[in-house]
């Protein structure tokens, strides 16, 4: 219903009004009243008259509202009877939303019915002194808005002769910026201030605004500097005299995140279908990729490791047949009829392959077979060059995050970083592990090694050779296999390298052998598995424990896990007990146990980076198996059938090409 | 089965495969040095790592008859010695369950 007044109404306030600011057309009512709603109770909006003292020169408009929309008078003070929800603090809420998002009218109408206005005119008015510049303005305004406390004020006024001397400079007034520095500024700043201070007044040499804006990180008077300042300042105006910009927003922001941590198998993204206003999120546990749509299977031993390309089309697969391969993986059509061929057999490795990672662009793959580097050209599937620096194992290969090039970590304590073409940049010797893992943060600042404790020879020789019997270690165990374990001879250990510095960050040890890292999207946290049978999660802000992750069996291999999903949102491992292991990472609840590889460990996982929902694992059952999202039709049809539980059976052999029927009901915990 | 790093061991005198240097015994575990294999001088171990063990098979030695395996380097697959199964003679049984590894395929490693 429109109003027919509104037009002028409209007219007058989109003067003023940018297109996300709060309007400073509001209804008339004494400043300070409005915050101290509660105990006024419901008579407010009776006594509280909308046209009595109000400005003259705002309230025209609006006072011709008042006389054909009846205010509803509404009893107590809350929103519903039973509830906590204030309601003038809604009412207010949703007139500030109203504004922000240009229903001018509907706002000025709702402040009529209501009673309530979104604030009282001072507010308006500083507001836009803010905004104008008109410093002289709005700095008398303030203690108008609350901010009483001395401190408060001083900051205020700090804040507000900074943006002042900073326009002025911008305006290349250098005298009259000169005088704020003297007369506002130096006055009000604290002894905490002093230093701000003098990078101000060196700000007097930038050579022209553009080195001003750059130095100062400032964005000028006509950028969001005084939106900024807006935003500063209302720390010290009290929430319910200015309301906090935005406030419905952050509110449902909150209540979106609440609603995201507890949402165990999140895996969509952030957008206005998944996060709905109507219903609560809660990601469906059906679209978890918990049915294997391939199996791949080419090779003739065990699959060691699996890593996706960084565009998710092709699949990298190590195995101790001394092969890898190059497999690609069909695009993300309908799972069932997607084509995952074997597009290169990489057969020139002397030994057993443990490491692969592609290059940021995919164009090269390296390998490790042994204490040997390879270098593949996954276009062609030829090979590049071997890299032989290394005496022992290779035990992570990592491609570095700005391009520059590689590095590689092996059990000879040795950590190198190579260029694009192999050729060696940079060798650190001798570091006090050998290591068994390694992995960069994303954001070039940390390398977190893990590995067994060197121990190096005793330099005094204490012992004597004739007495060879004497000086023997406790009897040593027998594993089953008639193979004697010697002692052990190390403590395993995680070490946080500054990766500028090579200065150690942090060194803990560790009980158990430690197989695997890796590092979250964010750089914050490192994932370790760690023998026996369990998974650690370090903060690597903090640098502490975060998090354990527990169920998988690790006793004796190398096993490995990754994050995986929206946002790293899980937690995935492989395991001795041939399942594949799902966790949420933030409560380490474990929400899958995945069954389907055959005899022995379940050796590695990836997760594709670009669909979200689907990753690899592969297994001494020579196969890697490729996990999916079982499609809608087939998710509903599980629902309706009971399914026998049954060993999954490998259909199919040795095309490098398995299609997976929908037919198998993998296990839940 | 499975994934597995070589096992590397600390100590004063470290004896590794002379091919690819793997480590595979420590003179801590040493119990005589007053063996003869193929190449000459072996020594007799408690314990070695990152061997493989091949399939037993029964020889006549000069004392007595033995059931032995060979043993194998786990990275280059060189037969580095044997183990023994089994000692007929029982003067010998002290040896079941212990390895002999030829002097001149080992060499000092760190």
């Amino acid at each position: 219903m429109r109003i027919p007044e509104s037009d002028n109404n409209l007219s007058t306030s989109y003067d003023f009004a940018p297109e996300a600011g709060p309007s400073y057309v509001t209804l008339d009512k004494a400043g300070h009243s409005n915050g101290l709603s509660k105990e006024n109770g419901h008579t407010i909006p009776v006594s509280n008259g909308t046209t009595s003292n109000g400005s003259p020169s705002m309230g025209n408009g609006i006072a011709k509202h008042n006389s054909s929309i009846a205010r509803v008078s509404l009893p107590g003070t809350t929103l519903y009877d039973d509830a906590y929800v204030d309601r003038e603090e809604f009412v207010r809420l949703v007139i500030q939303s109203l504004k922000d998002v240009g229903y001018i009218e509907s706002a000025a109408t709702l402040e009529a019915e209501s009673g309530y206005s979104l604030e009282a005119p001072e507010v308006t008015q500083f507001r836009q002194h803010i905004l104008h510049g008109a410093w002289a303005h709005a700095e008398p305004l303030l203690i108008q808005l609350g901010v009483t406390d001395e401190d408060a004020l001083m900051d205020a006024r700090f804040l507000i002769g900074k943006q002042k001397y900073l326009e002025l400079l911008e305006a290349q007034k250098t005298t009259a910026a000169l005088q704020v520095l003297r007369n506002d500024l130096a006055p009000y700043s604290t002894t905490s201030e002093q230093d701000e201070l003098h990078a101000l007044s060196s700000l007097m040499m930038c050579s022209d605004p553009e080195d001003l804006r750059r130095r100062s990180c400032w964005d000028g008077a006509s950028g969001t500097s005084r939106r900024q300042l807006l935003a500063d300042l209302q720390h010290y105006i009290p929430a319910s005299i200015m309301i906090p910009q935005r406030r419905f927003s952050t509110l449902l922001a909150q209540s979106r995140l609440y609603q995201r941590n507890r949402c165990l198998y999140h895996n969509s993204p952030a957008n206005p279908i998944s996060f709905s206003l109507f219903s609560d999120h809660m990601c469906e546990k059906d679209a978890f990729p918990r049915i294997t749509t391939t199996i791949l299977e080419v090779h003739t031993d065990e699959v060691w490791n699996v890593a996706w390309s960084h565009d998710g089309t092709h699949l990298a697969s190590a195995s101790k047949d001394k092969t890898a391969i190059i497999w690609r993986i069909g695009p993300d059509a309908e799972p069932s009829s997607r084509d995952c061929i074997a597009e290169f057999i990489l057969r020139d490795h002397p030994y057993c392959v443990g490491c692969l990672a592609w290059s940021l662009d995919d164009s090269i793959l390296s390998t490790s077979a042994d204490h040997l580097i390879l270098l593949w050209n996954t276009k062609t599937g030829a090979l590049i060059k071997t890299l032989e620096t290394h005496a022992e194992t290779v035990s992570a290969l990592v491609w570095l995050p700005d391009g520059s090039g590689f590095m590689s970590a092996s059990l000879d304590r040795k950590i190198v970083l190579w260029d694009m073409d192999g050729e060696l940049r940079e060798s650190w010797n001798d570091i006090s592990i050998r290591v068994t893992d390694a992995a960069v943060t994303p954001d070039m600042t940390r390398l977190v090694a893990v590995g067994m404790g060197y121990i190096p020879p005793p330099t005094s020789g204490s012992l004597s050779r004739g007495h060879v019997r004497e000086s023997s270690p406790p009897p040593v165990a027998s594993n089953g296999n008639g193979n004697t374990i010697a002692p052990r001879s190390s403590e395993n250990r995680m070490i946080v390298y500054d990766l500028k510095t090579r200065q150690v960050e942090l060194s803990v040890h560790m009980e158990g052998e430690l197989t695997s890292v890796k590092i979250s999207d964010d750089s914050r946290f490192a994932l370790i598995n760690h023998a026996p049978d369990e998974i650690h999660l370090w903060d690597l802000e903090e640098f502490q424990l975060a998090r354990k992750f527990t169920g998988q069996r690790q006793g004796h291999h190398v096993i490995r896990s990754c994050f995986g999903g929206i946002d790293g949102n899980f937690v995935i491992s492989g395991s001795e007990d041939r399942n594949v292991y799902v966790w949420h990472r933030d409560t380490g609840a474990l929400l899958e146990v995945l069954e389907g590889h055959g005899q022995g460990s379940v050796n590695s996982v990836a997760w594709n980076p670009c669909n979200r929902r689907m990753f690899a694992s592969c297994s001494d059952d020579s196969t890697i198996r490729v996990w999916e999202a079982p499609p809608i039709s087939a998710g509903e049809l599980f629902r309706g059938l009971s399914i026998p539980e049954s060993e999954p059976e490998i259909v199919g052999k040795g095309k490098g090409k398995v299609k997976q029927p929908w037919a198998h009901n993998y296990e839940t915990l | 089965m499975g994934m597995k790093y070589r096992r590397y061991l600390a100590g004063e005198r470290i004896y590794g495969c002379s091919k690819c240097k793997t480590h595979l015994a420590t003179i801590h575990s040493m119990v005589s040095r007053a063996f003869n294999g193929q190449h000459g001088r072996a020594y007799l171990f408690d314990g070695v790592v990152n061997v493989v063990e091949g399939e037993p098979n029964d020889r006549q030695m000069t004392t007595g008859n033995h059931t032995v395996r060979d043993i194998y380097c786990v990275k280059c697959a060189t037969v580095l010695g044997w183990k023994y199964d089994r000692a007929y003679e029982a003067s010998q049984q002290y040896k079941e369950g212990k390895f002999i590894l030829e002097r001149n395929l080992l060499v000092d490693v760190q």
